[in-house]
């Protein structure tokens, strides 16, 4: 059962993708196959979510060698939640990009890389093994650089070079520190590392130095200051629906997995790192929203935004209490949901209106009254108003740092909060607030856009079909938060009582 | 690069390559060779049939394919066209009992794409297969327990070789094929 559980959400995609590849140019049938393999992976996921949370963590050996000499997939509660919102996510782009993407860029295998993408995730995620985590991460590098270059237009490829070039340094790095551990442990297994780590006779300064490695390689993955300038200079120039998906998802996938190695194996020495880690906290929220409000351009705003909320994330570790850890779980899957959404939105502003700048844009509160409703609970999602998800995950990080006594920290979270919404308000008065503004050459803008063909509706409420429907769910993690914030709650809990996960993953 | 030398012995080269990639493909699994390696020197004699005749040449060659297909009559089922079209295209394809003209020949290209895919398929599958029937996770070893002449003892890993044997083939001709277009 277990074994089934486990590969599913790797094999769904897997599968998927092959058969996209037999229907190559045919984008139609590929449609099909990609909507119904992501059903099957948002079901399985949330299956083994499911089970997980009553059965606790579970293993599967691949290919029946025992655990410290193959490979081990685990699932724990934080990497369950992971796959999970990281599929809902995918089943949302893959509706919207039915319709929101231009057709040359669905010919040339839009589809299969998107699956691949997916099951890059799944296996980062649910990966029990250093070795294989950094191959999977070389297959979303992979991915993304494909999917970000696709179409090579001019800007595109710059953001391409740039994106690929920082990450393969990434990943030499990255692969550095796991010869360091290799080396000096003997072992790839995470399980058997943190086991290792943690006996008296462990010569611990070197594993610390291989624990800044991953720091710095994770670091750069997950753009973090001061190595997120790659991150605002590419996202925003691939289409919506690509960049929307990396934007949301592969930098939290390096705060998986740096919240992973640091929780399990470089957990010794802490008084040296998180100090660090806090430090690196602090200026990614500060210098991520900062240049965000220097920004006048809808897309690379949400760009710096990841930046900014990536520091919340990167907070709850270098906390390093379980209600912290909690709130950076809860933290990631609502930013996960809101970020992605607000990406969407841009992207049917941008399909409407033809622009992405702010001086362009205006009058959409008049044209799409829904469309603003759905922005603004968006907005305030992201930036942390009472009743909304991303309050209560500020919160439970807030009050972890009053009990670990961290004012700093706490009230730099707290005055970013304020700049968040500065950001956003300015979204809202420039891109829907205000009049539009009259080109020259054409005296009436709005008059032109009237005239608006039964095709062209049918497009729009299909791609409003995941807005709202990730909307509904940010709203009902903020309504609900009792759920999830239990859940993240015990994941936390499982992420700091290493024993646990030595002992199921070592045991027969 | 057109060289009669070369021209000439690639044509019976490649069928030596092909038969030496699938010796490598099937000695891998105990010495040194396998799927890889076994794909790569597979493709040489196409890359180099590439370098001589061009890419268009090799798919003509190696790639396509023509069904002999007969309008069917009217009182013959569906099954009997089917087995008719399948005499016509094995046993009796030499034989050349109709006319040109009633014979019409449908071609089917292989792509380089379909290699990598059906590649995958087999190698991905062959993981499903060792999982489903031996009971063990998933990857696990499924062995058959008895001996065919040459190959040896059949089993599951052989299918992921095979899987990867065809990958790495497709996607050196889909480079191949990309580059000596430009």
């Amino acid at each position: 059962m277990n074994k089934l559980l486990l590969i599913l959400p790797l094999l769904l995609p897997l599968y998927g993708a092959i058969l996209c590849l037999f229907f190559w140019f045919r984008p139609r049938a590929q449609k099909i196959v990609s909507l119904l393999a992501q059903l099957g992976l948002v079901s399985a996921s949330l299956y083994l979510l499911l089970h997980v949370n009553s059965a606790g963590i579970i293993k599967t050996q691949i290919g029946s060698w025992p655990a410290p000499f193959g490979i081990t997939l685990v699932a724990d509660l934080f990497s369950c939640l992971m796959v999970l919102s990281s599929s809902i996510i995918g089943l949302a782009l893959i509706v919207y990009s039915l319709q929101g993407l231009d057709g040359a860029r669905q010919r040339f295998g839009y589809y299969p890389l998107v699956l691949l993408l997916q099951l890059g995730i799944g296996g980062a995620c649910l990966t029990g093994d250093l070795f294989n985590l950094f191959v999977w991460f070389e297959l979303l590098l992979i991915c993304c650089f494909v999917l970000i270059s696709l179409g090579g237009t001019k800007a595109q490829l710059e953001g391409a070079i740039k994106y690929v070039t920082i990450n393969i340094i990434a990943s030499s790095i990255l692969l550095m520190g796991i010869g360091v551990v290799y080396g000096t442990l003997g072992s790839l297994n995470m399980a058997e590392l943190a086991s290792l780590v943690r006996m008296p006779e462990t010569d611990t300064s070197l594993v610390s130095m291989a624990g800044m490695f991953f720091l710095l390689a994770f670091g750069i993955k997950s753009a973090v200051f001061p190595l997120f300038f790659w991150l605002p200079a590419s996202y925003h120039t691939p289409p919506i629906a690509i960049s929307a998906f990396i934007g949301g998802l592969i930098t939290k996938v390096g705060v998986y997995a740096l919240v992973r190695t640091f929780t399990l194996i470089f957990a010794i020495n802490l008084e040296l790192s998180l100090p660090l880690i806090m430090l690196i906290a602090g200026f990614t929220m500060v210098i991520g929203v900062l240049g965000a409000a220097a920004q006048k351009d809808f897309r690379k705003i949400l760009s710096f935004h990841i930046v900014s909320q990536i520091g919340y994330m990167v907070m709850g570790l270098a906390i390093y209490t379980p209600l912290a850890l909690a709130g950076s779980i809860f933290f990631i899957i609502h930013n996960i949901l809101v970020k992605t959404n607000l990406f969407l939105i841009s992207g049917v502003v941008a399909q409407r209106h033809g622009s992405f700048g702010l001086k362009k844009l205006g009058g959409v509160y008049l044209l799409q009254p829904v469309l603003a409703l759905l922005f603004v609970l968006s907005a305030f999602s992201l930036a942390g108003i009472p009743p909304f998800s991303g309050f209560w995950g500020k919160f439970m990080l807030a009050k972890a740092g009053f009990d670990a006594q961290d004012y700093t920290i706490v009230a730099t979270s707290l005055a970013v909060s304020l700049f968040t919404i500065f950001s956003m308000t300015k979204i809202w008065n420039e891109v829907f607030w205000k009049k539009k503004p009259a080109e020259a050459g054409v005296e009436n803008t709005t008059h032109e856009m009237e005239p608006e063909s039964a095709a062209a509706r049918t497009t729009r409420r299909l791609m409003y079909v995941p807005v709202i429907f990730l909307t509904l769910l940010i709203l009902y993690i903020g309504l609900y938060a009792e759920q999830l914030i239990s859940l993240s709650g015990r994941a936390a809990e499982q992420l700091l009582n290493h024993e646990l996960y030595i002992h199921v993953v070592l045991s027969k | 690069m057109k060289t009669s030398i070369l021209g000439t012995a690639i044509r019976l080269l490649v069928p030596v390559f092909q038969l030496f990639s699938l010796y490598i493909l099937f000695r891998g699994h105990n010495h040194p060779g396998g799927g890889f390696i076994g794909g790569l020197i597979g493709s040489i004699g196409y890359i180099f049939y590439a370098m001589v005749y061009g890419p268009k040449e090799v798919v003509h060659l190696f790639f396509n394919f023509s069904l002999y297909v007969e309008d069917r009559a009217d009182h013959r089922s569906r099954t009997q066209a089917y087995l008719q079209t399948l005499k016509n295209n094995t046993w009796q394809r030499k034989q050349t009992k109709l006319p040109k003209e009633a014979r019409k020949a449908r071609e089917y290209r292989l792509e380089p794409m379909h290699l990598i895919a059906t590649g995958l398929l087999l190698a991905v599958s062959s993981g499903v297969l060792g999982m489903l029937f031996s009971g063990g996770p998933y990857m696990s070893a499924l062995w058959a327990d008895f001996y065919l002449p040459i190959l040896g003892k059949p089993g599951t890993p052989i299918l992921f070789d095979l899987g990867v044997y065809l990958l790495v083939m497709g996607v050196v001709l889909k480079i191949t094929f990309i580059m000596s277009e430009d």
